[in-house]
């Protein structure tokens, strides 16, 4: 375990009953960095963040944050860690203003006041109106702003875009990547694969309970199967491409054109395409979401 | 703790203002009423008297129905356990499930805020809100005094109200302590209330059937005083009560210390399907 990381989880396993909700999440991430975490509904993503903050108590495993043990001591866990669940209660009879009043004396008033009027105002959320004239999106909105408001050192955030509209969206990725600028680590889940991929240094993807692949996502999209285009200028026997190693056809015309799958490095399929007259060629560079749903693709191959 | 504290207690205006002012103004009726039933005293206990034993077994000592004190715990503090006892159960059993069932506690433990100063916090709040529902109730009772014969006086009025205070925090923590094991806030509050129901029915019927007394002994309304409060309060009895109400608080801050903050309905229990 590296001293300075600010999430660890080992073999951490938690169940509901018959419900196995984490098999064994194995996770580190380190200070400063954005983190995605990955996955469909279900596959243990809020789980892992409740177990983080001592809201649920892991069945065995062993879990530090900020490297303190949330059990040992859940309130000095919270005091350097802003939250944002997935499904967010707020009290609807308080104003938004009080309720931010409110979750800031429960941090013993320790957020900067000015901060969350600018967070608010970059949101657009008015703070005068009560909790239950808000809709879906402005409710997001208060529970951004009281995660980000005492500026913590941790940010966990699950789901934090969710209802909100594209430019909302884009303005709490700016807030997540400003948060990190100013030294803080996020963690955060989510179902938009293309937010993940915008901030997100590194990925974990979770399935079924167990994390299935944490890697930096650069590095997941380059090694991640992607597909060439090539055209010639006259039919050609595509046999030779064929035999190149990680090519598989996917689909050819009367000689002239050729759809590739390529596993892996483009070298060798460069080189094999150097003896053909090639007219052009394209490759399609795979999205966050392609390979996350290859993931599950290849678990349903498994199981069929 | 405090900020808890504030919190709840705001919520609480609401309860507090509604209980208070229909039993003050409950109160300002009965007591009004008094010097009327006084004049007519002679009939009225005649009438009483032929009363089938099974009512006055709840009503308390029937005798003294002309006596300020005998008819004020007759038509007041008789049944005010019961009446009062639905707010202590239904506040007890939603004190943090109701915010844990609506995904409310979720947010609120995620802050430093520990779950021994949340428990204690809401708590302090829940016996601040009975207290203060108790004094308006209590306004009721004496004020009305200046213009009426009845001269309990505003002291003495406290007695039996210290004695339903502690049936209230009885009922209210066990209420609590429930909804801490049983997986919903309703199921929680349907078992107390019928628990408060049955120690109600258990204490008058026990009155009638000796056989019925050692399960009174269990009942916590066996030990409250109404009219008897107004020769003094039972120390012991008072001390059993309050008692009793922090063992089940302490219980069911145990129980919170260690179980899951739920969200949905992991943790749930099922009926069988049919």
């Amino acid at each position: 375990m590296s001293e300075e990381a600010a999430l660890m989880a080992q073999r951490l396993t938690k169940s509901y009953g018959k419900v196995r909700a984490l098999r064994g999440v194995d996770l580190e991430v380190q200070r400063g960095e954005i983190f995605g975490y990955l996955g469909p509904n279900g596959a243990g993503k809020t789980t892992t963040i409740r177990c983080l903050l001592d809201l649920i108590r892991p069945d065995g495993g062993t879990v530090r944050v900020l490297g303190i043990d949330p059990q040992a001591d859940p309130v000095a866990v919270r005091a350097r860690t802003g939250y944002l669940p997935g499904e967010l209660a707020l009290d609807p009879n308080m104003t938004v203003e009080d309720t931010l009043h409110y979750f800031n004396g429960l941090r013993g008033n320790q957020a900067d006041w000015g901060f969350a009027r600018q967070i608010a105002e970059r949101l657009d959320l008015d703070l005068k109106p009560p909790i239950k004239n808000l809709s879906h999106g402005n409710k997001q909105k208060v529970g951004i702003v009281q995660a980000l408001m005492h500026r913590p050192e941790l940010l966990l955030l699950d789901e934090p875009t969710l209802g909100l509209d594209p430019l909302m969206q884009h303005e709490v990725l700016r807030l997540i990547t400003e948060a990190k600028a100013n030294g803080a680590t996020v963690f955060f889940s989510s179902h938009i694969m293309s937010e993940v991929e915008a901030v997100a240094e590194r990925v974990a993807i979770i399935r079924e309970g167990v994390i299935v692949e944490v890697a930096e996502t650069a590095s997941l999209i380059n090694r991640a199967l992607r597909r060439a285009n090539v055209r010639f200028k006259q039919p050609v026997d595509i046999g030779p491409l064929a035999n190149v190693p990680g090519v598989t056809v996917l689909s050819q015309d009367d000689g002239t054109s050729v759809l590739l799958q390529v596993e892996g490095e483009m070298d060798d399929l460069i080189k094999a395409l150097a003896a053909f007259p090639v007219s052009d060629f394209e490759t399609e560079r795979p999205s966050l979401e392609e390979i996350f749903l290859a993931y599950y693709e290849d678990d349903q191959k498994e199981e069929e | 703790m405090m900020t808890i504290f504030r919190y709840t207690l705001r919520r609480f205006q609401g309860q507090i203002l509604g209980w208070g002012i229909a039993l003050a103004l409950f109160g300002v009726l009965i007591v009004s009423m008094y010097d009327m039933i006084a004049a007519e005293q002679e009939q009225l206990q005649e009438l009483l008297e032929v009363y089938p034993p099974e009512i006055s077994a709840f009503m308390g000592d029937i005798g003294t129905f002309a006596t300020p004190e005998g008819f004020i715990s007759l038509e007041f503090f008789s049944f005010m356990p019961l009446i009062l006892g639905i707010f202590a159960v239904l506040t007890g059993s939603g004190l943090l499930v109701s915010d844990e069932e609506n995904g409310r506690l979720d947010l609120i433990m995620a802050h430093p805020v520990s779950r021994a100063a949340l428990f204690l916090g809401r708590l302090l709040a829940f016996v601040a809100a009975t207290v203060a529902i108790l004094a308006v109730c209590w306004l009721g009772l004496v004020v009305p005094m200046n213009w009426s014969s009845m001269d309990i006086g505003w002291g003495r009025m406290w007695l039996p109200l210290l004695s339903l205070l502690a049936e209230l925090l009885v009922f209210g923590t066990l209420s609590l302590l429930l909804s801490m094991f049983l997986p919903s806030r309703r199921m929680a509050a349907t078992t107390g209330g019928m628990l408060l129901v049955a120690s109600f029915f258990i204490t008058g019927l026990a009155k009638l059937n000796e056989n019925l007394e050692p399960i009174a002994k269990l009942s916590p309304l066996n030990y409250y005083q109404a009219q008897e409060a107004f020769q003094g309060l039972n120390g012991a009895w008072l001390a059993g009560l309050l008692g009793s109400a922090v063992v089940f608080a302490a219980l069911a801050w145990w129980r919170f210390q260690r179980r899951d903050i739920r969200v949905g309905g992991e943790g749930g229990w099922r009926l069988p399907a049919l």
